[in-house]
């Protein structure tokens, strides 16, 4: 039997990362259907809540003047909810239908496999973003704060995405089934209704302007509006940043303990 | 002969059900070694042990010559693995897959382009290798999963049922493969199937598991020889069985048989039947059909369990 | 089907009743599965009363002490949304799983086998509608047309089920797969964004508030508000249950078709 050199270590990490991140794409090119809830649901988003809100901006104190500049953040942030829920799907069905033992026969650590799938997840997130944006942009949408309020969207979806797919697959590793993923959508989605998607925090009353108060997302909602309403401010910048890395390290400890308890 | 599929008494607990009750087993290199058993036996929990995937609940196993506990990461490199089902991602094809599990297992970009095509010509899949696994058959789909194990160059390769569901056709061919797998590059092989043929057919060695626990191992002629006698069937009109009955018990026990028919083991073997023949000629019994059947590997589990395997795996 | 007059009906009726026991006990071993349904719209009422509080001044919003008034109906129908396809999917686990063939060889009315589901559905829907009155209520909603109102409300949402559940069912019978019928839910959940359930379509623009206005669900949703937040109306109580009962014979007759040409056509 002849021996084999075979690459590890750090090399072999990034590269098994890599390779899990880019077959989530060819399956997405193989079977672009999958994408239709992730993009369908958040310009649908963008739509009915610009078209049935619209007039919300005539009322004083309200961020903005284009009800677009205020709903297309959201929307795209809802979009990467189910972009980062659509990465942890992608593992449970993995796990039921056994290609995941092929991941799991990979000599070394666990961790290419958790960071191709959130890394897929990110990557994932630009797709309903952009179509947000499309959108947006056809119903008149402004950018003050230019080329970097747009990457700011794309970092704050981003990081969402990720965020959701590590809460997601902490629930798929621990649960094993794909039915489970229901209660992330239902989580993420409702936690983004909790904060500041359609009205400024000053319009919120009672225990919901607590709850936004408290809500990380609604720093990463002013992290990913604040070129759309303005221009940029590191203020808006650093809460944002904080609140995704540490949901980001809350999440993936979480995750690789509950994959490390499935298969050690 | 170097031993490199170890383990002392396996034990796995899923909540109160025990699942693999105190296996012994050892394989040496080259061998193709045979696991058989009924669906439920035990058979892949084990094979999930000895791959890394699943800690035993008690008992230790060493695979390689290295624990697969404390040692995963070495065995994981020393094995190829195809699991039951053959878990391939319909939606990718089959040169992407290649390039996946050579990433997978650290195979540099400049080996990966020579040894994926050789491997997928070897299972004769290279027609087929930018098509979507989805539009494959089940016996292509298991020699893509045979090739995608082989990626790089295992010494020991576990095979978990790797033809059930598959057609006469496909069976053969993977067979075939094995044989050459083993043949040319002194492969070990551990098989499961549920398929006594399969056994038979590929297995230098085999071990038959029913419900947790080892009850036979050995090569399957000497199994077979343990079971004793062949059986002699003869079938008769109705009005003669009984006479055959009485006269063929003389020559060994009676063994259940359709009606109209009496089968017995026939205690010295093949020398006796023109005895047994010239007795019921005697007896004026006409014999309609006769045969003689040597002991099957279904008959040595039979004989280990009480039940017979075959024909009762399938449509649990 | 067999039997004629009196017994017929007789039987039909009792099939009806027996299939949509078999629904309805169902229904309540998922009990997890109709949480969400309450859940989710209630969630939302909540979050919308305390965020749409500014918007009752604006010039144009009808007159209400809270948003919570305003919504209570939009909070019904979304409710009755979620779960109301679930009389087309299961109709599609039947026919995938060869459940429904058995029933059709049986002498059981064709009837039964579409209504039964309708009508389990339709009596979940009722108590749905009878818990978000509560906790509307217990939250200082005012329901100015009454206890008449109340029970119209608990009518609507028994009717709109039979709507959306007869659309389900024809996607259904014509498909035949879970998924496809699975996929109406979103689409009835965007319409009613698109209408004026969360927001009057006087404060909309353009070609939104069009589809708005055009929207059957704006056409039940109107008056069954009128009925909340300004006073009994015989006649807004006639259109809140007339649209959607004509709709549900509607959607109720499509299936019914579809199933028949199911059977005729091999």
């Amino acid at each position: 039997m002849s021996t084999v050199t075979v690459s590890t270590g750090l090399g072999h990490a990034g590269a098994v990362s890599l390779a899990v991140c880019v077959r989530g794409l060819q399956r997405l090119r193989a079977r672009p259907v999958l994408l239709i809830p992730t993009v369908v649901m958040p310009v649908f988003f963008v739509i009915s809540f610009t078209g049935a809100f619209s007039s919300l901006t005539r009322i004083e104190g309200y961020g903005t003047s284009n009800i677009f500049n205020w709903m297309a953040p959201y929307a795209a942030l809802q979009g990467a909810v189910f972009a980062g829920v659509g990465g942890a799907t992608s593992a449970a069905d993995d796990l039921e239908n056994g290609f995941f033992d092929r991941l799991l026969l990979t000599p070394g650590s666990r961790l290419p496999i958790l960071i191709g799938t959130i890394g897929y997840s990110a990557v994932r997130s630009f797709i309903p973003t952009t179509g947000v944006l499309a959108v947006a942009a056809l119903g008149g949408l402004q950018l003050p704060g230019g080329v970097l309020g747009l990457v700011s969207l794309f970092a704050a979806t981003a990081g969402m995405a990720v965020v959701f797919c590590l809460f997601g697959l902490t629930i798929v590793y621990r649960l094993r089934t794909l039915r489970s993923m229901m209660i992330v959508q239902v989580v993420g989605f409702s936690s983004m209704f909790l904060s500041i998607g359609q009205v400024p925090i000053e319009f919120l009353d009672g225990w919901l302007h607590h709850a936004a108060r408290l809500n990380p997302l609604t720093n990463v909602l002013r992290l990913s509006r604040q070129g759309f309403v303005g221009e940029l401010s590191w203020d808006l910048t650093w809460p944002g940043l904080v609140a995704i890395a540490a949901m980001t390290l809350v999440g993936g400890l979480s995750a690789l303990r509950a994959l490390m308890k499935m298969a050690p | 002969m170097t031993v490199v599929v170890e383990a002392t008494d396996l034990v796995r607990h899923f909540g109160d059900v025990v699942a693999v009750d105190g296996v012994d087993l050892q394989v040496e290199e080259g061998e193709v070694f045979g696991f058989l058993g009924p669906n439920g036996a035990g058979k892949s929990t084990v094979v999930r042990m000895l791959t890394t995937l699943l800690h035993p609940t008690s008992g230790s196993a060493r695979v390689g010559g290295c624990d697969v506990i404390s040692q995963a990461g070495e065995v994981r490199r020393m094995i190829g693995v195809a699991l039951q089902d053959a878990a391939i991602d319909p939606l990718m094809t089959g040169s992407e897959l290649m390039r996946l599990q050579a990433v997978l297992h650290g195979i540099p970009r400049s080996v990966i382009k020579t040894r994926g095509p050789e491997l997928l010509e070897r299972v004769g899949l290279t027609a087929a290798v930018d098509r979507r696994v989805g539009t494959y058959s089940g016996g292509m789909r298991r020699r893509l999963d045979l090739a995608l194990s082989l990626v790089h160059e295992p010494p020991i390769l576990f095979l978990d049922e790797p033809t059930t569901g598959l057609d006469p056709t496909s069976r053969q061919a993977l067979w075939e493969e094995v044989r050459r797998l083993n043949d040319e590059l002194g492969t070990t092989v551990f098989l499961t199937t549920q398929y006594l043929e399969e056994a038979d057919q590929l297995a230098g060695r085999i071990a038959i598991i029913d419900a947790g626990k080892l009850v036979r191992e050995g090569t399957p002629t000497v199994l077979k020889s343990t079971v004793g006698a062949p059986t002699l069937r003869v079938e008769v009109g109705p009005e003669h069985v009984e006479t055959t009955t009485t006269v063929m018990t003389g020559f060994g026990a009676e063994r259940p048989s359709r009606e109209g028919r009496v089968a017995i083991g026939l205690d010295e073997g093949a020398a006796r039947v023109a005895d047994v023949v010239r007795a019921l000629d005697a007896a004026g019994v006409t014999v309609i059909h006769l045969e003689l059947d040597a002991p099957s590997l279904d008959d040595v589990f039979a004989h280990a369990t009480g039940r017979r395997l075959e024909g009762s795996g399938d449509e649990q | 089907m067999t039997g004629s007059g009196l017994a017929g009906v007789m039987t039909a009726g009792s099939q009806t009743f027996e299939l949509a026991r078999r629904s309805l006990v169902g229904e309540r071993r998922q009990l997890l599965s109709v949480m969400p349904g309450l859940i989710f719209p209630l969630l939302l009422a909540a979050v919308y009363t305390k965020q749409f509080q500014r918007v009752l001044d604006m010039p144009g919003f009808p007159e209400v002490d809270s948003f919570l008034d305003f919504i209570l109906p939009a909070c019904i129908v979304q409710a009755v949304s979620f779960g109301a396809t679930a009389a087309g999917s299961e109709l599609a686990l039947d026919i995938e799983n060869g459940f429904l063939d058995r029933l059709l060889a049986s002498p059981v009315a064709r009837g039964p086998i579409l209504l039964g589901r309708l009508a389990g559905a339709a009596i979940v829907a009722s108590i749905k509608t009878l818990v978000i009155l509560a906790v509307f209520l217990v939250f200082g909603a005012e329901v100015a047309g009454g206890l008449a109102a109340m029970l119209v409300m608990v009518l609507v949402a028994a009717l709109l089920v039979l709507v959306i559940g007869g659309l389900a069912q024809v996607m259904a019978v014509r498909t035949g797969s879970q998924e496809a019928v699975g996929a109406t839910f979103p689409l009835i959940f965007v319409s009613i964004f698109m209408s004026s359930a969360f927001f009057p379509t006087t404060l909309m623009n353009g070609w939104f508030r069009v589809v708005a206005e055009y929207n059957p669900i704006s056409w039940v949703i109107n008056p069954v508000r009128r009925l909340v937040i300004v006073e009994w109306s015989t006649a807004d109580a006639l259109q809140a249950l007339g649209i959607p009962a004509v709709l549900a014979l509607g959607t109720i007759s499509a299936a019914a078709l579809a199933l028949q040409q199911r059977l005729t056509t091999p």
